[in-house]
């Protein structure tokens, strides 16, 4: 297997453990794959602006996602108890660059979760996510991951769990 | 089932309860569309969207799509968005900027005032174009930037609907800049809920629900100026649930300041230039006032709530079914990171992924969901009714005529609802609301809208 190969294999294998415990809302084992300078954003329209100008639906520096971490495991996140059932699809990976030290990634999803919260409504969640992955002592961690919903532009329904 | 006699929304709303059917009956919401949306006034947007002659924006007044643009002369007017000859809208996208509006379907081609300008093979066509215009508001006001549009005209002045209470929030609000002007130029976030829209004004405005469906927040974020304003409960801070009367009402959580700013959730050696400015423009006692004082909490009828340093417009959708639309507040006259800041904290409190609101969304849901089977005639049987007594006994009239009481109490809900009572209640039929003149507001920006000024 080429280098190159070696490394894409290693990033499907991150972005599908990463997609599977966001979907199980494993939020401490979720965490613990992203840097201290982590960056999480959802924009609200197209992601070409910049995040401090305007208004997103997330934009969490690293203490501000803690925040959000630290609320969920509350229990009494209410949008999100009990924890919505999800599951994601993941395709069209393309690695878009890696310096040796940083990898940054895209890819299309679709998530399928059930808002078992009040309307028991399956809400569909299509969208590309842009991550930047760093290597740290032989791992994979998160330093940026950017979720561009194909519905940004549009009123959403409660998005309190892990896109 | 037979023909349905006339609703008594006395026999639904009481001065100390409300009941469940008007969260879920469809014939009640056609009716609140007709009388609250069409036939009052209701808010549109504010002028610093469209801050340039042909700038545009889109809006829902109801049901009815709106375009809210700034026209040649610099006023800002709001036209149907519909074209005069076969319909179709003319913008759909949220915001834009054209030098005039063509249709899609027949090229007919409207000015940015609404009137028609051109048609395509105009030998074929005989009416006269001055007839032809886009249809508009009987009336459209501002105050302070803020526009407002009564679709029917006949709801009378502008001044009258704000009152006191109207006026004074959004006083206290756009003072705090040190040019007296705010801005709303970094777009609106939709927030679906599958709610009734009076959940809204209800729960924004609610003093009273925060340690339970905030106790997430309150657990994971615990210093955060809500301690001091709200959270203690009933003996824990001074803050009020302020009736203003006209469907306006507020928390009010002046009195449980204990430092400046702390509304900011800052200290003044964070934001010293945002004070410098506001003493250079305004004086020293009047900045420390204004610095003490903070941003109102509060709602203006039917679809305006002032969160502070946001805005949300509460849209109706169906019985089960709206969009909480909000924006950060941007003041004019500041340095660039104290706006930043109120973009940051704007996305901490507001959206659907935001800390607080979410958990209100579905608190709303769930409520809607309780409500689904209740039709108007249980309420003689006394079936279904929501209890929102609390506090009825203790409230006080003080200065300005404003009723209130503790910010626990239900004094801002019951504001709410006494109102829609009266607007639902009143008699006559809404006239056409199509009417040809008047639906623009004045260049300056500003209507003698009340003698506060």
């Amino acid at each position: 297997m080429s280098a190159e190969d070696t490394v894409r294999r290693q990033v499907e294998d991150f972005l599908y453990m990463e997609a599977r415990l966001a979907d199980e809302s494993r939020y401490e084992d979720w965490e613990a794959l992203v840097t201290d300078d982590m960056h999480y954003w959802v924009p609200a329209g197209s992601a070409q602006q910049d995040p401090a100008d305007g208004l997103s639906y997330i934009n969490d520096n690293r203490a501000r996602l803690a925040t959000r971490i630290r609320q969920l495991t509350t229990g009494k996140r209410h949008a999100q108890t009990p924890p919505s059932p999800m599951r994601r699809v993941i395709s069209n990976i393309e690695i878009l660059s890696d310096d040796g030290a940083e990898i940054r990634v895209a890819s299309n999803f679709v998530l399928y979760e059930l808002a078992v919260q009040s309307t028991t409504r399956l809400r569909i969640w299509p969208g590309r996510v842009t991550h930047l992955l760093r290597r740290i002592d032989g791992q994979l961690r998160m330093a940026a991951k950017t979720v561009e919903l194909v519905t940004a532009t549009e009123p959403q329904p409660n998005l309190a769990f892990l896109l | 089932m037979g023909e349905r006699p006339r609703l008594d929304y006395g026999a639904l709303v009481a001065d100390d309860r409300v009941h469940g059917s008007v969260y879920t009956d469809p014939q009640i919401f056609e009716e609140e569309l007709d009388r609250i949306f069409i036939r009052g006034w209701v808010f549109v947007g504010h002028e610093s969207e469209v801050p340039a002659p042909g700038d545009w924006v889109t809006r829902r007044l109801g049901r009815e799509p709106v375009i809210m643009v700034r026209d040649r002369e610099g006023g800002v007017g709001v036209l149907a968005n519909r074209c005069a000859h076969r319909g179709t809208a003319l913008c759909w996208e949220p915001r834009g900027h054209s030098t005039s509006f063509q249709c899609g379907y027949h090229a007919w081609t409207f000015g940015l005032d609404g009137s028609l300008r051109a048609v395509p093979y105009p030998a074929g066509f005989d009416r006269d174009k001055a007839d032809l215009g886009l249809d508009r508001p009987g009336q459209v006001g501002g105050y302070r930037g803020f526009v407002f549009a009564n679709p029917d005209g006949g709801a009378g002045p502008l001044a009258d609907h704000l009152g006191t209470g109207g006026v004074g929030m959004l006083d206290r609000l756009c003072d705090l800049s040190p040019t007296g002007s705010i801005r709303l130029d970094r777009g609106w976030i939709g927030h679906r809920v599958n709610s009734n829209w009076k959940m809204w004004p209800e729960s924004d405005n609610d003093g009273y629900h925060l340690n339970w469906v905030h106790a997430s927040m309150v657990a994971a974020a615990p210093d955060t100026y809500y301690q001091e304003v709200v959270l203690g409960g009933e003996t824990g801070n001074q803050s009020l649930a302020v009736d203003w009367g006209g469907g306006h009402f507020e928390l009010d959580f002046r009195p449980s300041y204990g430092h400046e700013l702390a509304w900011l959730g800052a200290g003044r050696d964070k934001v010293s230039g945002y004070c410098q400015a506001l003493e250079a423009a305004l004086g020293v006692e009047r900045a420390t006032q204004l610095l003490w004082d903070g941003p109102p909490h509060g709602f203006v009828f039917p679809n305006l709530f002032l969160g502070e340093m946001n805005l949300a417009i509460i849209e109706p959708i169906s019985t089960g079914e709206m969009v909480h639309w909000h924006s950060c507040v941007q003041l004019e006259g500041v340095e660039e990171p104290f706006n930043r800041r109120l973009l940051r904290q704007s996305e901490a409190a507001l959206g659907p992924a935001a800390f607080i609101v979410p958990d209100d969304a579905v608190t709303a849901e769930r409520m809607q969901l309780a409500f689904g089977g209740a039709r108007p005639e249980w309420a003689p049987q006394g079936r279904a009714w929501i209890d929102m007594s609390r506090g009825l006994a203790r409230e006080q009239v003080l200065d300005g005529g404003r009723r209130a009481a503790l910010v626990s109490d239900e004094t801002t809900n019951r504001a709410f609802w006494h109102h829609y009572r009266q607007v639902m209640s009143s008699a006559g039929v809404a006239a056409s609301g199509v009417v040809a003149a008047s639906g623009v507001v004045p260049a300056s920006g500003v209507l003698p809208a009340s003698g506060e000024r």
